[in-house]
């Protein structure tokens, strides 16, 4: 691995019934993201996705670069810029920024990018990993 | 992900399952969710399901690992919970540190405490310290997650 490597891409086509989903196994049932007649008198139109199950592609994405890794020293921080809605596809990519190599292990540093079909960016943001030595 | 009771959401202004918050009275520092949760199969698989995760990692006589991301959510669920968000709140940042693998059956405690709570234009914004220990009382996730919420139903 070296600088500028890519991370690995994770694509993901949005539903409905996943958003769905996704508030029963989180629990926010927030209507913007539920209910329809509220979503459509917001400032969106319509309904959207949790940020949260959009981010957690970037968590899959670390945790298919970098292993089992990520569980024990992953870090993320983010900026949800754009909301995606059912029916995007999203694009999760990223690039190794930086490597620091220390006592502990090299701690790779990432960007992290989500964006929709066509090209908007979603979600902004770093990641990194610390692999043992 | 079986939720307990909450421990100790008397100390939010108003916080009690009838009334609004004003969460202009809401101070920093205040823990504004303390909960208990079991992380049981079924949740993370319903998780795993609705975020269509393929990174799982496989399960061994030892470890049965759940997606960090799904822990997040748990920390996520009390703080949505406790402070009864309306409608029309936005998450806008996130941040989130993975200390610890977390097994499936890992019994969890994930607490919030208010780190900044302020007024810009038409929106408050809300920033929240999440902390989760596992029945070892080791950290295995901190947070920070920062709201939107417009100041007309946030006070």
């Amino acid at each position: 691995m070296e600088n500028g490597d890519p991370i690995i891409e994770v694509i993901k086509e949005i539903t409905s019934e996943q958003v769905l989903l996704y508030a029963e196994a989180s629990g926010d049932f927030n209507p913007i993201h539920v209910n329809k007649e509220f979503a459509e008198n917001s400032q969106f139109g319509r309904n959207i996705a949790h940020g949260m199950m959009i981010a957690a592609t970037i968590s899959e994405s670390m945790s298919l670069t970098f292993g089992e890794s990520w569980h024990h020293s992953g870090k993320v921080k983010i900026r949800f810029r754009s909301p995606a809605y059912p029916g995007d596809t999203v694009t999760t990519s990223g690039q190794i920024q930086k490597m620091i190599a220390s006592e502990e292990g090299t701690e790779i540093k990432c960007s992290v990018l989500v964006t929709n079909q066509t090209g908007e960016t979603l979600i902004s943001g770093n990641s990194s990993v610390i692999i043992s030595s | 992900m079986d939720s307990k009771k909450p421990q100790s959401s008397s100390h939010i202004p108003n916080g009690n399952h009838f009334d609004r918050i004003n969460y202009a009275e809401l101070e920093v520092g205040a823990v504004v969710s303390h909960q208990s949760y079991t992380l049981d199969r079924e949740s993370v698989k319903k998780y795993v399901s609705a975020v269509k995760d393929t990174s799982a990692h496989p399960k061994t006589n030892t470890v049965d690992p759940a997606p960090p991301m799904s822990i997040a959510a748990l920390s996520l669920r009390g703080v949505v919970n406790d402070l009864k968000i309306p409608g029309g709140t936005l998450h806008i940042g996130q941040e989130l540190v993975f200390l610890k693998p977390v097994n499936v059956g890992t019994h969890l405690e994930c607490t919030a405490i208010l780190s900044s709570n302020s007024v810009r234009r038409e929106f408050r914004f809300i920033v929240v310290d999440l902390n989760v220990r596992d029945d070892l009382n080791d950290y295995v996730m901190k947070g920070k997650s920062t709201i939107m919420l417009p100041v007309d139903i946030s006070g």
